[in-house]
């Protein structure tokens, strides 16, 4: 096994088809498996839901995506999906929507039918959109009883003013809420996002690339430009710590949230690629602290580091889920003294080769199926728009040094930038 | 076009046929080479589970084989067997259900043997340290009463729906424990199933990938060390009978929501020649997290009560987290299942309504030509998708092993159910369903005012915020009145703290 970055780290050579319209693909054959991963990514998640009153409204559009158009009506669409045995879902995140079937190689023409059918020509009437209102609350209230969706959503709200990272991705009750009243404005937002411009196709599997893209011409060709950029307001600087206690209406253990502000994902950025190890080599199960706190000294039930990439600066937070009360105080205070020693030494050095080998075979390991690949490039395509960013990402990665390290908890995890989270059950 | 050799992962799973399967000492090794693959998979199944937690010990199973995977070995400490797995991004892990306990991991064929001496540590000679079990069982009862309780009611709803069932029988316990019998657990205890149970007599090991014929040898050999000790045997048992609807209302005080599980016993197995025309039939009914989900398209599509509704002719753990089924958690017992996902409160009845009156529907209706021509042609392709790798390919091979499947499941299921007719999918259905007697239940709050309704078969009318099709609006008045007759005797109220105590 070749185990240096360098070069080309992603495994499978892949072309890259563009059309005039802006639309880009990414084609991946891997023969054998008579299966094909066909993945729309749109660039557009609750990030992009800059309008006062509109937070989850990726979401929510996301399930009006399966609405049906005139051509191919919502139980149409589902009866021929439902015929071609698909695997067929779609998420929404903070940074963008994936709509994604899994078929078997001999109906990719009918997929692309129905795939660029919807995206260019989704209809639906008021009543339709008003019932899917209700489904996205259900899925809301499913959630909710959660205590890390509580959390979360205390989180960002707090540790945010002005960005869209504000609220999460299915977004706040009372904006759930008003969604049936949202017609006019989904056609909008419609307009505005599923363009051409802002949409990735990534396709794996048992396909022919040459009949691929005369497919994608035919059915994509016509699509219009037209996409309208978000006007996200950037976050200023956090000048000071903010601090909430949360009580959330159900038993838990208390959760104890420390998030400082992150750089945006730039795959060629060391100091980016660097908080991502960072928060895994402080606060992962191969730290100090996780063996101190987790196995020797077992406080806390979990503890981990979310320090991953996102479009925007967003957040790196540092998790803890503490088995006494009393000792929330003093999880804080060694979470502080682990940052402390990150900002003043050097990384332990095996320690980062040792991640270092553990993010390449994760990676790897994980693409041993198309959905898996297709489901593995996704983020870092919507992020970067290019599917190029992985070999560079994991290129500066492992040019990192253990000073690199230093540098990045010493430019990012400072106190001023944080806000922390503590969230109690009720008694 | 060139892809890197090494990496060219999936281009041989997708091309495993089972002819490459082998069983060898006739059920006690079953191997899946496939010989470009780069990484190498471990399934190694114990036949023994939570049915077989001695009275007042439930939970002990489960327990033991956590301790296994999450604890340290005689040589190692969990924190350094966590640091050696640690750059391979590989790990050991437990899985326990009722009848089955599997140890498994997979392993980059770079890490092949370190990563093997570990699992063989972890399964030969552990550690049962009184730290690990400390740590352990901490978490276990965190998660009974804290995340069980607590942070999914649906989860908590389809676990409850478990326990009462088969309750009294060796099935009759959540496969964690409970509370208090957790508490009485001590490592002596863990010890001692350990040396009764996790003997060869009950051990089949599953291995699959890239490995080659010497080092399938090589484990053959060493898990020979193992005591040979005698086959787990659970007494035959029957779930209790009942009659009627039979409710538990798990009451929550601050529910927002209410989430509905029914169902009760089948006599049906995978494998049985009744199995392929029952999965169709229940595929069309409530095919999981899919919109041809018949129940899905009732109250989610049409009325937007939720975010999903499901049947299952087999268990299907964690259903909120996956997509497909998970292997190893074959059963002798099985139930037919129906998960309603949760509704807004007032509307709790109504979907339970609903929901039974499709089964009614489906009963004494059977499949339309069109219906069953679509689900035999979309579940023939569908099954593609239930065990892309070899790990999960691995898996379903060790349960063909348990269900004595002649052949692989995943080669035969297409095959039964292309041929299949819509006439014995119908006579199956009304061999094996039916809408009276069942077992259910609601978490939700204002549990007295669901009991009144229930036991006075009171209406229970919908409305809408947003305006609905005069055909929904005319079905919805045969939902809200369809007859429910409810002995008050058979409607128990449960506070959500004692549920699992």
């Amino acid at each position: 096994m070749n185990l240096s970055f360098a070069g080309n780290f992603f495994p499978y050579q892949y072309e890259t088809y563009k059309l005039p319209n802006g639309l880009t693909s990414y084609l991946i054959p891997v023969k054998g498996s008579g299966l094909v991963a066909y993945y729309s990514i749109v660039r557009t998640g609750s990030r992009d839901e800059w309008e006062p009153g509109h937070s989850g409204f990726a979401h929510f559009f996301e399930h009006m995506m399966f609405r049906g158009t005139k051509q191919f009506p919502g139980a149409v669409y589902d009866s021929l999906v439902t015929s071609m045995g698909a695997d067929a879902n779609a998420y929404t995140t903070d940074d963008y929507t994936c709509y994604y079937l899994v078929l078997p190689g001999s109906k990719l023409e009918l997929a692309m039918t129905l795939e660029s059918d919807r995206f260019q020509n989704l209809s639906y009437s008021e009543r339709e959109f008003k019932t899917e209102a209700g489904a996205v609350y259900g899925e809301f209230r499913k959630g909710r009883v959660n205590p890390w969706s509580v959390l979360e959503e205390n989180l960002y709200n707090l540790a945010f003013d002005v960005h869209t990272y504000k609220h999460t991705t299915i977004g706040f009750e009372e904006d759930i809420k008003r969604m049936p009243e949202m017609y006019d404005y989904s056609k909008n937002f419609f307009k505005r996002y599923y363009r051409p411009e802002n949409v990735v196709l990534v396709i794996v599997g048992d396909f022919d690339p040459e009949a691929t893209k005369t497919l994608i011409k035919k059915y994509y060709g016509n699509w219009q430009r037209g996409y309208i950029a978000p006007k996200i307001t950037p976050e200023p600087p956090q000048k000071s710590e903010r601090r909430k206690t949360v009580i959330y209406k159900g038993r838990t253990l208390p959760i104890l949230a420390m998030a400082y502000k992150g750089p945006a994902f730039d795959p060629k950025d060391k100091m980016s690629a660097a908080v991502y190890l960072l928060g895994e080599l402080a606060f992962g199960q191969n730290s100090d602290l996780y063996r101190r706190l987790v196995i020797k000294e077992q406080k806390v039930q979990f503890l981990g580091g979310d320090f991953s990439f996102h479009r925007d600066p967003n957040l790196l937070t540092v998790f803890s889920m503490i088995k006494d009360e009393n000792d929330i105080d003093y999880v804080e205070s060694l979470i502080e003294e682990t940052i402390r020693k990150m900002q003043q030494n050097s990384a332990d050095a095996r320690q980062l080769e040792d991640l270092k080998k553990r993010l390449r075979y994760g990676f790897l390991m994980n693409l041993d199926t198309p959905s898996k690949i297709a489901g593995r490039l996704a983020r870092i395509i919507a992020m970067s728009g290019r599917l190029e960013a992985v070999d560079e990402l994991y290129s500066t990665i492992d040019q990192l040094t253990p000073d690199d390290i230093r540098a990045a908890a010493g430019k990012f995890l400072q106190k001023s930038h944080r806000t922390v989270i503590v969230l109690k059950g009720e008694k | 076009m060139k892809v890197k050799r090494y990496f060219l992962i999936f281009v041989v799973l997708f091309g495993i046929l089972f002819t490459q399967c082998q069983q060898s000492e006739r059920k006690n090794m079953v191997l899946l080479p496939v010989k470009d693959d780069p990484t190498v998979s471990f399934r190694l199944v114990f036949k023994v589970g939570s049915a077989f937690d001695p009275k007042g010990k439930e939970g002990l199973a489960a327990l033991t084989a956590t301790l296994l995977t999450n604890g340290g070995t005689k040589k190692h400490s969990y924190e350094e067997i966590l640091r050696m797995l640690y750059p391979m991004a590989a790990s050991v892990s437990s899985q326990v259900d009722k009848e089955m306990t599997v140890i498994y991991g997979r392993v980059h064929k770079d890490n092949l043997n370190a990563f093997y001496e570990i699992l063989k540590e972890i399964v030969l000679t552990p550690g049962f340290r009184e730290e690990d079990f400390t740590r352990i069982k901490s978490n276990y009862l965190n998660y009974i009463q804290n995340t069980l309780r607590y942070s999914s009611d649906e989860e908590l709803g389809k676990a409850a729906l478990y326990e009462f069932i088969f309750k009294d029988t060796p099935y009759g316990h959540l496969n964690q424990g409970h509370v208090s019998s957790l508490k009485k657990i001590t490592i002596d205890d863990i010890k001692a199933f350990y040396q009764k149970y996790f003997t060869r007599a009950n051990l089949v090991i599953g291995l699959g990938g890239g490995y080659d014929d010497s080092f399938a040898d090589l484990v053959r050999r060493d898990f020979r060390q193992l005591p040979q000790g005698v086959p787990a045997r659970l007494p035959e048992f029957e779930p209790p009978a009942f009659q009627g609807l039979n409710i538990l209302i798990v009451e929550k005080p601050r529910a927002n929501a209410t989430a509905i599980s029914f169902g009760y016993p089948i006599k049906l197995l995978r494998g049985q020649p009744d199995f392929y025309a029952m999965a169709l039939a229940n595929s069309w009914f409530g095919e999981h997290r899919n919109s041809s989900s018949h129940l899905y398209q009732v109250i989610r599509e049409a009325r937007g009560l939720n975010y999903g509704d499901y049947s299952y002719i087999e268990h299907f753990p964690n259903g909120g987290r996956r997509q497909f089924p998970p292997p190893n958690v074959a059963r002798r017992h099985q139930i037919f299942e129906v998960w309603i996902r949760p509704v807004p409160k007032e509307a709790g009845l109504f979907a339970f309504r609903a929901a039974l009156r499709e089964l009614n529907l489906l009963v004494s209706n059977g499949l339309s030509e069109q219906q069953f021509n679509l689900t035999r042609e979309f579940l023939s392709n569908y099954i593609l998708h239930y065990a892309p790798t070899t790990m999960m390919k691995l898996g379903y091979a060790l349960d063909d092993n348990f269900y004595g499947i002649d052949g692989h499941f995943l080669e035969l299921f297409p095959q039964k159910i292309k041929a299949l007719t819509k006439e014995q999918v119908n006579r199956t259905i009304k061999t094996y369903l039916q809408d009276r007697n069942i077992k259910v239940v609601f978490v939700t709050s204002n549990a007295r005012k669901l009991k009144d309704m229930l036991i006075n078969n009171k209406p229970s009318p919908i409305k809408y915020k947003t305006p609905k099709p005069q055909s929904v609006l005319e079905e919805d008045k045969a939902i809200s009145a369809y007859p429910l007759t409810v002995d008050p005797e058979k409607v128990t109220i449960v506070p959500v703290e004692k549920l699992f105590e």
